[in-house]
């Protein structure tokens, strides 16, 4: 019973959440990508590992390991992966800044901004997909932050823009923000209620089904 | 004969103030020796000392008692402090409810109720903060001492010109020495509140605690608020409880990643210096704020205060605030959830090093029945069954 916990509860909060997951309906079908997948943020935000945890539990099959975090990830990290035989097919770019976690790691927004932009340059080169993530709600937006600190705005300009789709906790799009990107630049963006609902995003948008 | 008007008046004031001064020494006499009961919950099968762990704690103030609840099958350890911060009730009146009324099926629990004991004695130092506060029960009331971020000076005194954190030789704010949650891993020979980590390490060490869980609260104008910080050892296990509870729990909890350049914190330190995972829940607290109005039991309970509201509509809180406030069953029901989603993903991950606990109320619980609810009248049990914090 205790195993069947997980499972029972995930099935719980699709149906509390009217089944949470929401496709822009102007983009039309799931957007696709493949494994493996490298998960890395622009802006150090510790909702890498919540994204971490969900490809954890998704328990996604693939022959090399399903999934990476590296949360510096670097035009090299493609070039080793694709060199060991595991080329990296998408990558998922958590957008939202962490001053902490930045301020840790002795790292500055436009580091992040600089290194977000090469990889993306190295990942199109290559024929990554990129799919931009913010699951951190409003708290990883400017409105959620300190006065004056622009980050997390910088954050979601960089990485946005530039993603084949998006993937967002609907409180963080509250102001219209990723709609409005979405819209202007033709971009699919899947919104979940509940960050638990991602699960259920990984397992369509990599043509899984969540093991039972 | 003639009255000297002066002497007279100067006699008044010696009055007055020694007047003062015996209601205010009583006042700190009766906070400081205040006794808080603890019934026995029917799991608990021993309570320790932390002495029983360094023997340089034994007779100070802070040689807290640390319960310990055992299941019938075996499994794995959990350890939860409550009073790392003791003007920060709710993660103690959380490790009340668990030592009264949890029922171990798999593994241990061990509780410490008032982590930084001699921080309970004292209130923040010109505050004006109340002394103690009561919780109703079904039965009557129960008190308990407010406490204060830091020891007691009484008990650890002079502070430092500059506080040089051991052994990572960080420079801390020098009052931050007293602080039990800047002063980890501790160590043998230092101050008290050192000795009291130290003290704490070697519990978990040799009790072979797989999670440390330290319960705190937090100003809504402080950015680290309602959240799970977490060492790396647990951030999947963090991340997970963080969904859960968020999709499923009632009510939002973030994750934060421990910073690896901020030292003697709890969540950093027993992780990179035990095997524990370390983990540190944080849930909001109005009275905190700097912009509160008066300081007084009611603000404590109800979590209710105009100017803190005041600060929201200016965008200045991390965290929301309106008319109902933060009351102390909300904020202690956090915790209670947390904790037993924590133990539970835990469990599932590690069956042979599971906890499993029954018999401790949920988040919408507490708020139905009420913190009290699960206070047990300790008029009416065995003085074996019995214990004082």
């Amino acid at each position: 019973m205790k195993k069947n916990f997980l499972s029972i509860s995930i099935a719980l909060v699709f149906l509390v959440s009217g089944g949470g997951l929401v496709l822009a309906a102007a983009q039309g079908d799931t957007p696709q990508a493949q494994l493996p997948v490298l998960i890395t943020a622009c802006g150090q935000s510790p909702d890498s590992s919540l994204l971490k945890a969900i490809f954890m539990r998704a328990k996604l099959e693939h022959p090399t390991p399903a999934y990476e975090l590296i949360l510096e990830a670097a035009p090299e990290d493609l070039t080793a992966a694709s060199d060991a035989g595991r080329p990296f097919k998408s990558i998922m770019i958590i957008m939202g800044a962490s001053l902490k976690g930045m301020g840790a790691a002795g790292i500055a927004i436009e580091d992040e901004l600089e290194r977000t932009e090469k990889l993306v340059e190295a990942a199109r080169s290559q024929g990554i997909s990129i799919i931009g993530v913010h699951i951190g709600g409003m708290k990883r937006r400017a409105q959620g932050a300190d006065p004056g600190d622009n980050t997390d705005e910088r954050s979601i300009d960089a990485v946005a823009p530039n993603s084949d789709f998006l993937i967002i906790n609907q409180d963080g799009d509250s102001d219209g923000r990723f709609t409005t990107i979405a819209n202007e630049k033709n971009i699919a963006i899947l919104t979940v209620a509940k960050n638990l609902d991602l699960l259920e995003v990984v397992k369509q948008i990599y043509g899984q089904k969540y093991p039972q | 004969m003639r009255v000297n008007v002066r002497s007279l008046r100067k006699a008044g004031f010696l009055l007055l103030g020694a007047a003062l001064m015996l209601l205010a020494g009583l006042s700190f006499y009766n906070s400081r020796h205040l006794k808080e009961p603890v019934v026995l919950g029917p799991s608990v099968t021993e309570v320790k000392k932390l002495s029983d762990y360094f023997e340089g704690l034994e007779g100070t103030i802070n040689d807290a008692n640390v319960y310990v609840l055992e299941g019938q099958e075996p499994g794995g350890s959990v350890l939860i402090l409550g009073g790392t911060h003791p003007e920060e009730p709710a993660g103690r009146l959380a490790t009340w409810i668990l030592a009264e009324n949890a029922v171990l099926e798999q593994g241990r629990l061990f509780l410490i109720l008032s982590a930084n004991r001699s921080g309970t004695t004292v209130t923040r130092l010109g505050g004006a903060y109340p002394p103690d506060y009561s919780i109703e029960t079904p039965w009557g009331e129960r008190t308990f001492r407010m406490g204060d971020r830091w020891s007691n000076p009484l008990d650890q005194w002079p502070d430092p010109e500059v506080y040089i954190h051991y052994p990572s030789r960080q420079e801390l704010a020098y009052m931050d020495i007293r602080n039990l949650n800047r002063t980890w891993p501790g160590r043998a020979n230092g101050t008290l509140t050192e000795k009291t980590c130290f003290a704490i390490i070697q519990m978990i060490k040799e009790e072979k605690i797989d999670i440390a869980i330290d319960l705190h609260e937090a100003e809504l104008q402080y950015p680290v608020i309602s959240v799970i910080v977490a060492h790396e050892k647990g951030q999947d296990l963090a991340a997970m409880t963080s969904m859960m509870i968020s999709g499923m729990g009632g009510f939002d909890l973030g994750m934060e990643n421990s910073p690896h350049a901020l030292r003697g914190l709890s969540h950093r330190e027993i992780g990179d210096h035990t095997d524990a995972i370390s983990l540190l829940l944080e849930a909001p607290e109005p009275m905190l704020d700097a912009t509160r109005g008066r300081t007084d039991r009611k603000l404590l309970l109800e979590g209710k205060d105009e100017f803190v509201v005041k600060a929201g509509e200016h965008g200045l809180l991390f965290e929301k605030i309106d008319e109902n406030g933060w009351p102390i069953d909300v904020r202690v029901g956090r915790h209670c959830s947390a904790i037993l989603q924590i133990l539970e993903l835990w469990t599932e991950d590690h069956p042979e090093r599971g906890v499993v606990v029954t018999s401790v109320p949920r988040y919408a619980e507490v708020i139905e029945n009420g913190t009290g609810a699960y206070l047990h009248d300790h008029r009416k049990v065995s003085p074996a069954r019995l214990r004082f914090e």
